[in-house]
């Protein structure tokens, strides 16, 4: 293979092209169109069995797309074999070679590519460096902790520095707290080497950490593209609204578009400006998304936009959520802050008002 | 010391004697079944041999082990060396050796091709290849010497497919002995290799191949390595038993192309050499144990640990 393409520091960028993935007669992947830039941490987020590990498999060359193109800066690389890809997989459960040390497992990619001797040393130990396992090079990786085999993992994959790294959940076997540390340490290293990183998790938090740029997938298609702010902020459609963090939907009507904002009257009667999906032309009944931290409750007045009764109060150490029921009968979350040691101000039963401001409600694509 | 300690010492003491008590059949087995007629065999090999065969008790005698290697001329009564038995001795580790090769070499794929069926099928496939062995060791030679005897279905079909024109001498040769003997040991070394192969964590294959690894590289420096177990326990299971075989080349060689059974055999038997079949019979099992530390020193260097 081409020495010289697999030593280039660039991230290269991954194009896919109207893929599809059977699995006899099961669909794992359907119709996924995706690029993913260079040198960009890019997250591929969806639950289990959504299709996001098959899609990372088919840009390793694990699984060929029974249909569809993968490129690799523009260059379609879909029947290649793995060891034909400038790319490197950190597996879900590490797969460390157990009968080689910490350095032979880091040195393993650069010498299957006919890199000397001297120079796989003087790699591994940058790589060791890199990872904070100096001077662990002689263990054998069955003596090192889950987090340090992570690491070594980590190594062994950037080592004979790829274009793409693809990650496949590899902190999901981490404890909670070495797993925020290795968020921010993989950050780290994907801003450091400039590879481009293709990270694969179901957890939507660990994704909102890292990202540049997310991909939410459900059965077997990618629902919304965009950076976490897009996702969260303003989701697509109902999937990836409810996916992603907690959130309440709302009923409402369109009173008039222009450009990029709609009003919509909600079922109070109260007309409020809300943005939508630029694909989207909103008419007539739509559902919107208000997120709970987003709205605040006051005393009922003439200015709340809704109207209800709490009828559950959560108290959460940072946060309270009040759960109230609106006069319509659907149930509306508002998380509050407790900037304050003590009592939110409201309990059970209170009769509330709820405002948000002009900028936080989103239509959902149906 | 207290009462809990006490008794937790008593229920121990109580514990390792209800164990020796419950080991003592199978001690019993072990002594009269593989000490005592080891022992036996170490006594008849320092005796005189007997005229009709037999040993003369309380006579010690140290020629049942000169005669292993060494021959006394009929003339002059000086010691050379006992070229037959150093050529038998010899033919019986090389075909041994190459035994454990070939079966090797037929043995991995066909392992490696059942450990990567679906599991349902293993089973079938784990199931097809031990049925030789319901079938009597004499009656399996005989077949196969149908197939490679001079008429033979061999011959018939090399002719026939216009490979050879004349038929191919194999019976009474070392190369029967090797097919036989291949034939009859190669589950041995499916088996342990297949259970090796089967725990291999395939995700490991793929990490290879992510990283570079040519299909070759691969099987090299990942799967050898980690099946290395299974590797070493078929060699020992094949080897050994074609070091001492009897049968197959009693029936395959015919009497040019004995091996150490054979050798062994007629002492006891027209030889009436006691001493000297016993003398044999335990240099058998010193080649046994040399081979037997070579392998498992080979097998723990390097071995960390995946069983």
């Amino acid at each position: 293979m081409d020495q010289t393409q697999v030593k280039s520091a660039n991230g290269g960028a991954i194009g896919m092209r109207a893929i599809q993935k059977w699995f006899g007669t099961f669909q794992a992947v359907n119709d996924v169109t995706l690029d993913i830039r260079s040198n960009e941490f890019f997250t591929l987020l969806g639950p289990s069995g959504c299709g996001k590990t098959t899609l990372l498999r088919m840009i390793a060359g694990f699984e060929l797309p029974t249909e569809g193109q993968v490129l690799l800066d523009g260059k379609d690389i879909s029947s290649l074999r793995p060891n034909q890809r400038p790319v490197n997989t950190v597996f879900q459960n590490y797969a460390l070679f157990p009968h080689l040390t910490v350095a032979e497992n880091i040195g393993f990619g650069l010498k299957m590519l006919g890199t000397p001797k001297s120079k796989i040393d003087g790699v591994v130990k940058e790589m060791l460096k890199l990872v904070h396992l100096e001077g662990r090079g002689d263990n054998a990786v069955t003596q090192l902790s889950g987090g340090q085999q992570q690491r070594v993992a980590l190594a062994r994959a950037l080592a004979p520095q790829p274009k793409v790294l693809l990650l496949d959940e590899p902190l999901s076997a981490l404890d909670l707290k070495l797993r925020k540390s290795m968020q921010m340490e993989l950050k780290r290293l994907q801003l450091e080497t400039g590879i481009t990183f293709v990270f694969v998790t179901h957890d939507q938090e660990e994704a909102l950490t890292m990202s540049d740029r997310i991909a939410v997938m459900s059965t077997g298609t990618v629902r919304q593209v965009g950076t976490p702010w897009d996702i969260y902020d303003r989701p697509a459609e109902r999937f990836v609204a409810d996916f992603i963090g907690e959130t309440n939907f709302l009923e409402a009507d369109v009173v008039s578009v222009s450009g990029n904002k709609a009003r919509v009257r909600l079922s109070s009667g109260a007309e409020i400006p809300a943005t939508f999906p630029t694909d989207l032309t909103p008419s007539g009944k739509v559902t919107i998304v208000v997120r709970p931290e987003h709205a605040q409750v006051s005393a009922p007045s003439p200015a709340s936009l809704l109207q209800g009764v709490i009828h559950e109060v959560v108290y959460l150490g940072t946060d309270t959520h009040l759960h109230i029921r609106l006069d319509d009968g659907t149930t509306f979350m508002v998380r509050q802050q407790n900037a304050r040691s003590g009592h939110s101000g409201f309990s059970k039963d209170d009769t509330v008002g709820i405002g948000f401001s002009d900028d936080v409600a989103q239509i959902l694509r149906d | 010391m207290n009462g809990a300690q006490q008794a937790a010492l008593a229920a121990r003491k109580k514990d390792t004697r209800s164990r020796w008590l419950l080991s003592t059949p199978a001690l019993l087995i072990i002594f009269f079944a593989a000490v005592g007629p080891l022992l036996v065999m170490l006594l008849y090999s320092f005796m005189a041999k007997g005229d009709y065969g037999d040993v003369r008790f309380g006579e010690f005698s140290l020629e049942g082990w000169t005669s292993v290697l060494f021959q006394r001329d009929i003339f002059d009564d000086t010691l050379g060396f006992a070229d037959a038995h150093l050529s038998i001795i010899w033919r019986s580790i090389q075909l041994s050796f190459f035994t454990t090769i070939l079966t090797l070499i037929l043995g991995f794929p066909t392992a490696y091709f059942i450990a990567t069926r679906p599991p349902h099928t293993r089973e079938i496939w784990v199931f097809l290849v031990t049925i030789p062995f319901w079938t009597n060791l004499l009656i399996r030679t005989f077949a196969m010497q149908q197939v490679i005897r001079h008429e033979g279905m061999l011959n018939n079909a090399l002719i026939w497919l216009g490979i050879i024109k004349q038929p191919l001498q194999i019976m009474y040769t070392d190369t029967a002995n090797l097919l036989g003997m291949t034939y009859v040991y190669l589950p041995l070394m499916v088996l342990p290799l297949y259970a090796s192969i089967e725990k291999l964590d395939f995700r490991l294959v793929e990490a290879g191949y992510d990283l570079y690894a040519t299909r070759f590289q691969v099987l090299r420096r990942v799967v050898i390595p980690l099946v290395k177990p299974g590797l070493i326990a078929g060699s020992i299971l094949v080897f050994i038993p074609s070091l001492g075989a009897y049968v197959i080349p009693r029936v395959l060689g015919g009497g040019k192309n004995m091996m150490l059974g054979n050798l062994i055999e007629m002492q006891f038997g027209s030889g009436r050499n006691w001493p000297l079949g016993a003398a044999m019979s335990i240099t058998l099992m010193a080649l046994v144990m040399v081979a037997l530390i070579f392998y498992v020193r080979n097998a723990s260097r390097g071995g960390t640990g995946h069983a």
